[in-house]
C-alpha cells in the first residue's frame, strides 16, 4: 500500500515534470502539428551527410581575419576569407589570390590579383579591398593582434597616429596591382608572412566608427570556399558551401562545415558515435590508443610547429653561471618526463629553438640533449662553487641553493615536470619551491614585469612558431627583455644577436640555415631558455572523410577544397 | 508592508555599491592583466602597451571604479575584451541556456524534494524514510562530474539514446516549435537530472528536518486532538510552518540559478554563464567579470528581499511595519 502510494507520487512528479519542461520552451503560439510534420527531421537527416563535422571548443566569436585571436576562430575565418598568399604542405609560400614579385632591394612586394576573383555576394575583388584590409589594421582604433603585419611598412607611424591621411608604404597601382614597401633596413624573407591574412570586401566592411566595424565580427563575408550561416555561442558554427566561388574548378565538394563545441571529456566518444567527423584530442598515448581501437576512425599524427620551454632568470646569482644551468638540465630526466606525460613517439627531447620540421633545424648530433646524468650534474655544481653541505643541500658563501618555479595549472605538463624535478634536483642538493598559479599570473610575474621586477627563478610555458625560423622578438632576443617582451631570462649575448640579425635579412636559404645552426649551438650551450620538448599533434578522422592530409604546415582548412565525404 | 519594501530597496543601493567596490578592489589585487594572455609571438611590447592603454588599464583603479559606476547607471556595462562586443550582449548570449537548465532542475528538486521530505518526516524511521534518506545521501555525496560522465557513458555512448553534447541539433531545420522544443528537452534531459539530483537531495533533507521539528509542536497535537484528519494536520497546519526555512533556501537559490551549473555545463557542452565567467576570470576580462558579478550580486539581494516578503505571506505572525 505504502509502496503503491509512493509509486503514484513519483509518476505524478514525473508527469508534472515533463509538462514543466514542455512549457518552458513553448513560447510561441502553437503550430498545428500533424504526424507528418513530426517526421520531418528524419527525412532531412540524409542531407546532413555531406556536411563535414568538426568538434572542438574555444571559439570566441571573432570571425574576422584581422581580429581573430585564437586558432579556432582562425579556422572559421580562413574558410570564409582568402589571403594574398599562404603556404603549401612543405611550408613554402604560394600565391592564393595574387602572384607577387619582390623588388631588387627586397623592400617592395608587388601583388597582381588573379582574374575573376569575386566575393561570395558576387562583387568583384579589386586592390581597393586589399588596401582597405591593410589600412584597417593600421587604423588608430585597431585593437586586434595583427599590428605587426603593417608596423614595418613605410609610413606606418604617420598613418597610425593620424599625422598623415595616406599610408606611404601601400600604393594601389591599378585595379589589379598593389605594392607594399617596407622601411629601409627591414628587408627580410619573413616579411611575406605579413600577407597571409584574409582580404575583406571594402563595400561591406567600410565603417564610420570602430564599433561599427566590430559589430560585423559575427556576420563575416569574404571570397572563400565557405559562407557564414549562423553561430550559436559555445554551441556551434554553421558554414555553407560558397556555390558562387570564383574559381569553378575548385568549388568545395562538400555542402558545408559544422563546428560543434564538444567538451574535452567527450571528444573521443563523439568520434566513436559518429556525432563528429574529426577532432584533435590532446596528444597522449592513452588518447592515441583509444583512437586506434575505433573501427570508424583513422588517425593523423604529425609534429606540431612549436615547443615547450623552461626559462631561467639569469640575473639571479644562483642561475647566472652557465654551469649551474647545465647541471640542472643534466639532473632533469626529460626522457622519462616525455614518456610519463605524452607517451613514447608523441614527443621528443627539445634541443634547438627551431622546429625539427624546419629547414633551419641543425643536425641533432651537433647539439646536446642533456641526457639524464646526476653525476655529471654534481661535478658541474662543484665546479661552479656550490659545495654539498651536511644537510643534503648545496651552499656557496653560506647561501643555500634555492630556486622557485612558477607552475601554471591551466595545462598539466608543467606540474608533471616540476614534480619530477623536485625529486631529482633534491638528490643534486637543490631546494626547489614550486608555486602553483594560473597562466595570467605566471605571465605577469615573468614577461609582463619590468626588467628589474621580474619575480621568478624558473618558469615554463609553450611557444608556437611561425613557418619562418626568424627568432626576432621572441625568447632569445636581447631587445625583447622589456616589460611585455617575450625574453624574461635577462640573458644577453652580442654574438648571438649578430647571428639573429644576419639570419633575418639573408635571402639565401642555404646561408640562412648555416647561420641558424651556429646560433642554435650557442643557445643549446648557454640555455637561458631550455627547449623541453617538441610535441606531436593527433587528429581522429572518420573514414567517410577523404582527402584530409594533415601535416605540420597543413591544416584541414588548407585541404578543404580536396575533402570529399563518401557514405 | 509597502513602506518596508521601499525601505529595503533603498538600503540595497549602498550595499550594492559596497559589493562592487570590494569586487573592484579584489580584481585589482589579482596579478596579471587582460593583455598578459595575448601570446601572439609576433606582437611587440609596444603593441601590447598600446592595447593596454586603449583598454584603459593605465588609469588608477578607483578612477575606473567611479567611471564604471557612472556608465553602469546609464545601462552601459562596457565592452568585453575577449568578445569585442558589449558586456550586456555577451551575457545575453549565454544567460538563456543557463536559466533554462537551472529552472528545469530547480523544478525537479522542488517538485520531488519537498513532497519526498514531507513523506519522509511523517513516516519517520519507516522503510520509505530509510530509502529516501539513503537516496538523499547518495545524491548529496555523488560528485556532479562523475555522475554526469557515468550517465553519458551509459546513455550516450553505450546505448545511444541521448546526445553527447550541446543544447540542440544544429542540423535540425524545422519551424515547428514543438519539434524544436522536443529536441531541446531531449538534450537537456541528462544534464537536468545531474544538476537536479543534488538539489533534490538537499531540499528533501531540509524539508524533512523542518517538518520533524514542527510535528512535535503542541499546536499539532492540539490539531490532532480537535479530530482533524491527518492529511489536514500535515498539509494545512504543519507544512505551512515548516516551509519557512525552505523559503530562505529558495531565496538564496536565485543567484545559484546563474552560477551553480559550471560543472554540468562543462561536461555536457552546454553554452552557459558559468563557463563564460570562469573563462573571463582566467583571461582577466575585467568588464565581463564585473558585469556578471554585479548581476549576481543584484540577484542575491533581490533573492533575500523576495524571501523576506514570502515569509510574511507564509506566516501571518510575521509583520513588517
Amino acid at each position: 500500500m505504502k509502496l503503491k502510494k509512493l509509486l503514484s507520487l513519483f509518476l505524478v512528479a514525473i508527469m508534472v515534470l515533463t509538462l514543466f519542461t514542455g512549457c518552458a520552451k513553448e513560447t510561441t503560439p502553437e503550430t498545428p502539428n500533424t504526424p507528418g510534420e513530426q517526421e520531418q527531421p528524419k527525412e532531412e537527416e540524409p542531407k546532413g551527410d555531406k556536411i563535414l563535422k568538426l568538434g572542438n571548443s574555444g571559439h570566441g566569436g571573432l570571425f574576422n581575419p584581422i581580429m581573430s585571436d585564437n586558432v579556432y576562430d582562425d579556422y572559421v575565418t580562413r574558410t570564409i576569407f582568402e589571403p594574398l598568399v599562404y603556404n603549401d604542405p612543405e611550408g613554402e609560400m604560394i600565391p592564393i589570390l595574387a602572384e607577387w614579385t619582390l623588388s631588387e632591394d627586397n623592400l617592395t612586394y608587388t601583388f597582381t590579383l588573379k582574374d575573376g576573383i569575386k566575393f561570395s555576394d558576387g562583387t568583384p575583388m579589386t586592390t581597393a579591398d586589399v588596401e582597405f584590409t591593410y589600412l584597417t589594421i593600421a587604423h588608430p582604433d585597431y585593437n586586434g593582434p595583427r599590428a605587426y603585419a603593417v608596423s614595418s611598412l613605410l609610413g606606418y607611424e604617420d598613418y597610425h597616429s593620424k599625422a598623415k591621411e595616406t599610408f606611404d608604404g601601400i600604393k594601389v597601382i591599378d585595379e589589379k596591382t598593389i605594392s607594399f614597401t617596407f622601411k629601409d633596413g627591414m628587408a627580410a624573407p619573413a616579411n611575406i608572412e605579413c600577407f597571409i591574412y584574409g582580404i575583406m570586401p571594402k563595400h561591406y566592411y567600410e565603417f564610420e566608427t570602430w564599433e561599427d566595424f566590430l559589430a560585423l565580427n559575427e556576420q563575416p563575408l569574404g571570397s572563400g570556399l565557405m559562407t557564414f550561416d549562423s553561430w550559436e555561442p559555445k554551441q556551434f558554427i554553421k558554414l555553407n558551401k560558397n556555390a558562387n566561388y570564383w574559381d569553378p574548378a575548385n568549388v568545395a565538394q562538400i555542402d558545408g562545415v559544422l563546428i560543434s563545441e564538444v567538451p574535452d571529456e567527450s571528444i573521443i566518444s563523439a568520434l566513436q558515435t559518429n556525432q563528429i567527423d574529426f577532432a584533435q584530442p590532446s596528444a597522449s598515448s592513452e588518447n592515441l590508443q583509444m583512437l586506434e581501437s575505433l573501427d570508424n576512425i583513422h588517425v593523423a599524427n604529425y609534429l606540431g610547429n612549436g615547443y615547450t620551454f623552461m626559462c631561467f632568470n639569469t640575473l639571479r646569482p644562483q642561475l647566472s653561471d652557465v654551469k649551474v644551468r647545465q647541471a640542472l638540465m643534466y639532473a632533469l630526466d626529460r626522457k622519462s618526463f616525455i614518456k610519463a606525460q605524452y607517451g613514447e613517439g608523441l614527443a621528443s627531447v627539445g634541443m634547438a629553438p627551431i622546429s625539427p620540421s624546419s629547414w633551419a633545424f641543425p643536425d641533432a648530433s651537433e647539439l646536446n640533449a642533456y641526457d639524464f646524468d646526476l653525476e655529471k650534474a654534481g661535478q658541474l655544481m662543484d665546479e661552479a662553487g656550490w659545495a654539498m653541505g651536511d644537510d643534503g643541500f648545496r651552499y656557496k658563501n653560506g647561501e643555500k641553493f634555492h630556486v622557485n618555479w612558477l607552475v601554471y595549472t591551466d595545462s598539466p605538463w608543467p606540474g608533471t615536470l616540476s614534480g619530477m624535478a623536485a625529486d631529482t634536483w633534491k638528490q643534486l642538493g637543490v631546494e626547489l619551491e614550486v608555486e602553483l598559479m594560473d597562466f595570467d599570473t605566471v605571465a605577469s610575474r615573468t614577461m609582463d614585469a619590468e626588467p628589474g621586477e621580474k619575480d621568478f627563478d624558473i618558469y615554463t610555458m609553450g611557444f608556437t612558431l611561425s613557418i619562418d625560423p626568424d627568432p626576432t622578438g621572441a625568447l632569445f632576443d636581447d631587445n625583447a627583455f622589456v616589460a611585455g617582451g617575450f625574453n624574461a631570462s635577462g640573458y644577453k649575448n652580442a654574438e648571438a644577436m649578430e647571428l639573429v640579425k644576419k639570419g633575418k635579412t639573408e635571402f639565401d636559404t642555404a646561408k640562412r640555415a648555416e647561420i641558424y645552426k651556429e646560433w642554435a649551438k650557442i643557445m643549446n650551450y648557454e640555455i637561458p631558455h631550455v627547449i623541453i620538448a617538441y610535441r606531436s599533434e593527433i587528429w581522429g578522422i572518420n573514414n567517410r572523410v577523404k582527402g584530409m592530409e594533415l601535416g605540420t604546415y597543413f591544416d584541414w582548412v588548407q585541404c578543404l577544397k580536396d575533402i570529399t565525404i563518401e557514405n | 508592508m509597502k513602506n518596508y519594501i521601499i525601505r529595503r530597496i533603498l538600503q540595497m543601493i549602498p550595499v550594492f555599491i559596497g559589493i562592487l567596490f570590494i569586487l573592484f578592489f579584489i580584481l585589482e589585487q589579482a596579478p596579471g592583466t587582460p593583455v598578459s594572455n595575448m601570446m601572439d609571438p609576433k606582437m611587440t611590447p609596444e603593441q601590447k602597451a598600446e592595447l593596454a592603454e586603449k583598454l584603459g588599464l593605465n588609469t588608477p583603479w578607483y578612477e575606473r571604479f567611479v567611471n564604471w559606476i557612472g556608465e553602469a547607471m546609464k545601462g552601459n556595462l562596457g565592452y568585453s575584451i575577449k568578445h569585442k562586443k558589449p558586456v550586456l550582449e555577451v551575457i545575453g548570449d549565454y544567460i538563456g541556456p543557463t536559466l533554462l537548465l537551472s529552472l528545469v532542475s530547480l523544478g525537479i528538486s522542488v517538485l520531488i524534494g519537498i513532497p519526498a521530505g514531507v513523506i519522509s518526516a511523517t513516516k519517520q524511521y519507516s522503510l520509505i524514510d530509510n530509502f529516501l534518506t539513503i537516496f538523499s545521501f547518495i545524491g548529496i555525496s555523488i560528485p556532479a562530474f562523475f555522475f554526469g560522465l557515468l550517465l553519458l557513458k551509459n546513455f550516450a555512448v553505450d546505448i545511444q539514446i541521448f546526445p553527447l553534447f550541446g543544447l540542440r541539433d544544429p542540423l535540425l531545420n524545422s519551424d515547428n516549435m514543438f519539434v524544436l522544443a522536443k529536441d531541446i528537452a531531449w538534450h537537456l534531459f541528462l544534464p537536468s537530472i545531474v544538476l537536479g539530483l543534488q538539489s533534490t537531495a538537499s531540499f528533501m533533507r531540509y524539508t524533512r528536518s523542518s517538518m520533524l521539528e514542527v510535528i512535535k509542536q503542541d499546536y499539532i497535537r492540539t490539531a490532532r486532538a480537535k479530530g482533524l484528519k491527518e492529511k489536514t494536520v500535515i498539509y494545512r497546519h504543519a507544512f505551512r510552518n515548516a516551509v519557512i526555512p525552505i523559503i530562505t533556501l529558495l531565496g538564496f537559490w536565485i543567484p545559484l540559478l546563474l552560477s551553480g551549473a559550471v560543472t554540468t555545463e562543462t561536461i555536457f557542452g552546454l553554452p552557459g554563464l558559468g563557463k563564460i565567467s570562469v573563462e573571463a576570470t582566467l583571461t582577466r576580462n575585467y568588464p565581463l567579470i564585473l558585469g556578471i558579478n554585479s548581476i549576481l550580486a543584484m540577484l542575491t539581494l533581490i533573492g533575500a528581499l523576495v524571501a523576506d516578503i514570502l515569509y510574511a505571506i507564509a506566516d501571518p505572525r510575521i509583520r513588517y511595519d
